[in-house]
């Protein structure tokens, strides 16, 4: 009997298995361990004490540690214990009770199962439950302790994705800003920038939630913000020059563009982070929270488009042949491009495979766009070289960048 | 502050201004100074120092021949032809020569214009030399990293004369403007994504600040964050997508967050706070996490004082510190005291703070705490191009963005300390005024390691102290995130 309540009560406690773990009354009544860190054993009655003064105060979501304890008037129990043991109450309620509800005999199978689930040393599960029941919950309890941690680091995991891509979308909002304002003020400079040529279409190149920012009116108010032109994106470039069709901004991938790299590459992180290949990719799984189905401004998916527009799309060609410009006028974006196109040196293997293959690409591409146009000085570009250039297929849009402010 | 300043002002105006005479009457061999100057660059032989002014273009060019160890020639003409010999060398072998021509050149200048035989004028002449061998956009991490730090050498040296140094310490970049052209905004947040990207120390210490005040805050329903420099607010975003997401305790829990704001001519990241706010408040509302925002001024010395906070009862109060990259300026000691201060006073809860770890220093002096300066950005500069070697001109950008700012304010700031005690860490500041330290948690520690994971194998994580930790790249320890309670805050009993 006592055994099962053991085992009952080991499902839910915190205790940290161990070696010699032997239990010893306090005076409070507290079942407190004697091994190194003392640690309060949830016995079945502190838990159902504990249960009745939760229900009491309305439930595990209206109760607090401190009106619990108070309600509890339990001496030597802290905030602490009452913290994590109402945290661990409220995620598995239901299999708790559970524990409580069965006789002696079932607990032990629940045991047994749960053991079973986690591939536990198969040793074990072969002795007889009446022999070797103290190894057997102590095994138990060790196979939870290191179930529980790996848990716990799947679930840091999961969330870290989550909150980088949290991250990810709101540098995107940044980065829509930076682009409205630097739109604005070029539209100021140059009314009469057009939105023909220089358009981005909505190509959508297989990554699901390519979006692209279009110059023309027209083409802003599908964007559904406003009907700026954007021709400061050309020099903002962070889409290239020549290549309006192709730049495709894409949303800003969250995770590092290393996740990207490796992703095309096969990849060798450590980290088996599944879901960031779904959302590097463009993100492609995940639903747009600006309600626009186009997202602006990515500065992440050069490779992307590079190694699209090396699948053949007929526009892309032509704009290829221009543009050998000068990489020192513009290092911005030339680094942009460089970022992205060469897959970092994670684990310092690659770098030679990849590097020749973003080198052919380069050549195949013929210096792609990315590569072009000045990541800035957008203003005083403009005023020189206007739009009319950017949208002249075949000319080069990024004429001498004169007051490049990398010089 | 303004004191000292006065006192460096008069003290560098009487003894910078030498004619070579004077020069030369004051200089002597190290015995008379007690001076370890030879220790420090052993290329340098002052005895040389005696002749006429134009000799000091001689030394220089002794002092990049590095191939004539004992022998010093006076001429011009010998120095060109040693340095011939360098191509012979090995491009590794010449790389890392020059690298350490580069590093001598430094600590000779960094020597001159603050050692015990000071003299504006050869620092002047070294620096002109550097300026000529190095660019802070190609060229090796050493050939760049120097480039900065010339810079930052440069802009003590003149501002060492019209006491500006004090101006460069608040307001850095500014300075740093009038040398390069304007930062364009683009070029801003070009180069801050990739920084974001590249390496991991915007995320570090967001992220494990964020896990800190998660924790801290599970069972509250309201939570307010006073963040000492919130630039453009990436660091609320993560934190709102966890707290809407948060399991235990009361779901979306009312987020408040006070930005600090500078008056004056602060540098602007991509924005004012005020379009911070705005961009935070829509961000929530697309997130639906409830959120509001305000500001809160400094006093024109930038002193935090906490009265000017509105509080709302029953909130988690939470005083967020980011001192470290992207932030650009070294901020005022006095500014971030009064801030933690206000943090005492008001019992906040808890008290993250992010800091540039600094190496042991001992009494190294300006010497001292500049040769550490140039190995913990040289450290930077190696993780960056470990993990991407091959896009030098992102990296250029980046470094030119944030790192040069940061190490011109690090020079100022180092400068403008030197001659007082022994530089503290606000952690250690920290711990002396009676705040708590906090553990840090599995999930926490887990989580860096999980996101150091994501970049290069030469970062690592350690656990230092029960609640901090630290980044490092290889040996080199860079950035210290901790978490700490204040003294009379009772929550966490």
């Amino acid at each position: 009997m006592f055994q099962s309540k053991k085992v009952g009560v080991n499902m839910n406690s915190h205790d940290r298995g161990g070696n010699g773990m032997s239990c010893v009354q306090g005076d409070s009544g507290l079942v407190l361990t004697t091994d190194p860190k003392p640690r309060l054993r949830w016995t079945v009655e502190l838990h159902d004490r504990f249960v009745d003064a939760v229900a009491q105060l309305g439930g595990p979501d209206k109760a607090t540690p401190k009106t619990i304890m108070r309600v509890m008037g339990v001496k030597g129990l802290t905030l602490y214990h009452l913290k994590s043991h109402l945290q661990k109450f409220r995620l598995g309620k239901q299999p708790h009770k559970e524990f409580n509800d069965h006789s002696s005999k079932d607990g032990e199978i629940r045991g047994l199962d749960l053991q079973r689930n986690t591939a536990s040393s198969s040793g074990i599960m072969g002795r007889s439950m009446n022999d070797c029941n103290v190894h057997f919950t102590d095994a138990i309890r060790m196979q939870m302790e290191v179930q529980r941690r790996f848990h716990e680091q799947l679930e840091v995991q999961r969330h870290l994705q989550l909150r980088i891509e949290a991250q990810g979308k709101y540098m995107q909002t940044i980065l829509e800003k930076a682009c409205q304002t630097l739109a604005a003020d070029h539209h100021n400079n140059m009314p009469s920038a057009s939105a023909s040529g220089g358009s981005y279409n909505k190509l959508n190149q297989g990554q699901g939630r390519v979006a692209d920012i279009n110059l023309g009116s027209t083409s802003m108010k599908d964007f559904g913000h406003h009907e700026l032109n954007f021709p400061s994106l050309q020099d903002l470039n962070i889409y290239g020059g020549g290549d309006q069709q192709q730049l495709n901004m894409d949303r800003s991938s969250p995770s590092p563009v290393v996740d990207h790299h490796q992703h095309s590459h096969g990849g060798s992180f450590n980290i088996p982070l599944n879901n960031s290949e779904s959302h590097v990719m463009g993100v492609k799984k995940r639903p747009n929270p600006y309600g626009s189905g186009k997202n602006p401004t990515s500065l992440m998916m050069w490779s992307d488009d590079l190694r699209l527009q090396d699948l053949g799309t007929s526009s892309t060609s032509q704009d290829h042949h221009h543009h050998h410009h000068h990489d020192s006028d513009h290092p911005a974006a030339n680094s942009m491009s460089e970022i992205y196109e060469t897959k970092p040196n994670l684990s310092g293997d690659h770098a030679t495979e990849t590097s020749t293959t973003a080198s052919d690409l380069n050549n195949k591409l013929e210096r792609p766009s990315p590569r072009r146009a000045p990541l800035l000085s957008a203003h005083d570009h403009r005023v020189k070289n206007p739009l009319v250039v950017m949208h002249t297929a075949g000319a080069n849009p990024m004429p001498q960048a004169r007051n490049s402010p990398f010089r | 502050m303004d004191m000292v300043v006065d006192d460096v002002l008069t003290e560098l105006e009487f003894s910078g201004y030498s004619t070579t005479s004077t020069t030369t009457t004051t200089v002597t061999t190290d015995d008379e100074y007690g001076c370890t100057w030879n220790d420090w660059s052993p290329v340098v032989d002052w005895d040389e120092l005696s002749g006429p002014h134009d000799d000091f273009h001689d030394l220089i060019e002794l002092m990049i021949d590095d191939n004539s160890t004992a022998a010093y020639h006076h001429h011009v003409g010998n120095a060109e032809a040693a340095e011939e010999d360098a191509p012979e060398m090995g491009v590794a072998a010449a790389e890392d020569s020059k690298g350490l021509r580069l590093v001598h050149l430094l600590m000779a200048a960094a020597e001159a214009l603050t050692g015990a035989t000071k003299s504006r004028e050869l620092a002047r002449v070294i620096l002109v030399r550097l300026k000529e061998l190095v660019s802070p956009h190609d060229g090796t991490n050493m050939e760049r990293l120097a480039a900065h730090f010339t810079e930052g050498l440069q802009g003590l040296l003149e501002g060492a004369g019209g006491g500006h140094n004090k101006h460069m310490l608040g307001t850095g970049s500014h300075h740093h403007h009038h040398h390069h052209d304007d930062h364009h905004q683009t070029d801003v947040i070009a180069a801050f994504q990739l920084l974001q990207d590249m390496s991991p120390y915007v995320k570090f210490g967001h992220f494990t600040a964020n896990q800190a005040i998660l924790e801290a805050v599970t069972h509250d329903r309201r939570v307010h964050i006073v963040d000492y420099d919130i630039m453009e607010g990436i660091q609320w975003a993560s934190l709102m997508q966890a707290l809407v997401s948060r399991k235990d305790g009361p779901p979306a829990p009312h987020l408040r967050i006070t930005a600090v704001s500078r008056g004056g001519s602060g540098r602007r990241f991509i924005g004012t706070v005020q379009e911070t706010g705005r961009r935070l408040t829509a961000f929530a509302a697309s997130i639906g996490q409830p959120f509001s925002f305000h500001q809160c001024k400094l006093d024109s010395d930038e002193t935090f004082r906490p009265s000017a906070l509105k509080l709302v009862r029953g909130e988690a109060l939470v005083f967020n510190c980011m001192l470290h990259l992207p932030h650009f300026n070294y901020r005022a000691p006095e500014s971030v005291a009064s801030f933690l201060c206000g943090a005492k006073a008001l019992n906040s809860r808890l008290v993250t703070l992010v800091e540039e770890e600094v190496g042991p220093t001992g009494d190294g002096g300006f010497m001292g705490q500049f040769m550490d300066s140039l190995h913990h950005y040289s450290a930077v500069y190696d993780s960056l191009e470990a993990g991407f070697p091959m896009q030098g001109r992102a990296r250029a950008l980046v470094e030119r963005v944030f790192l040069g700012p940061r190490i011109f304010g690090a020079l100022a700031r180092i400068y403008l300390a030197r001659g007082d005690e022994e530089r503290h860490s606000w952690g250690e500041w920290l711990a002396v005024s009676g705040f708590r330290p906090l553990s840090v948690s599995f999930a926490n520690h887990c989580q860096a390691k999980l996101l150091l994971g994501l970049f290069n194998d030469g970062y690592r994580v350690e656990e230092l102290a029960n609640n901090r930790l630290v980044l490092g790249w290889k040996s080199r320890r860079l950035l210290s995130a901790s978490i700490w309670t204040s003294p009379d805050c009772d929550f966490f009993n």
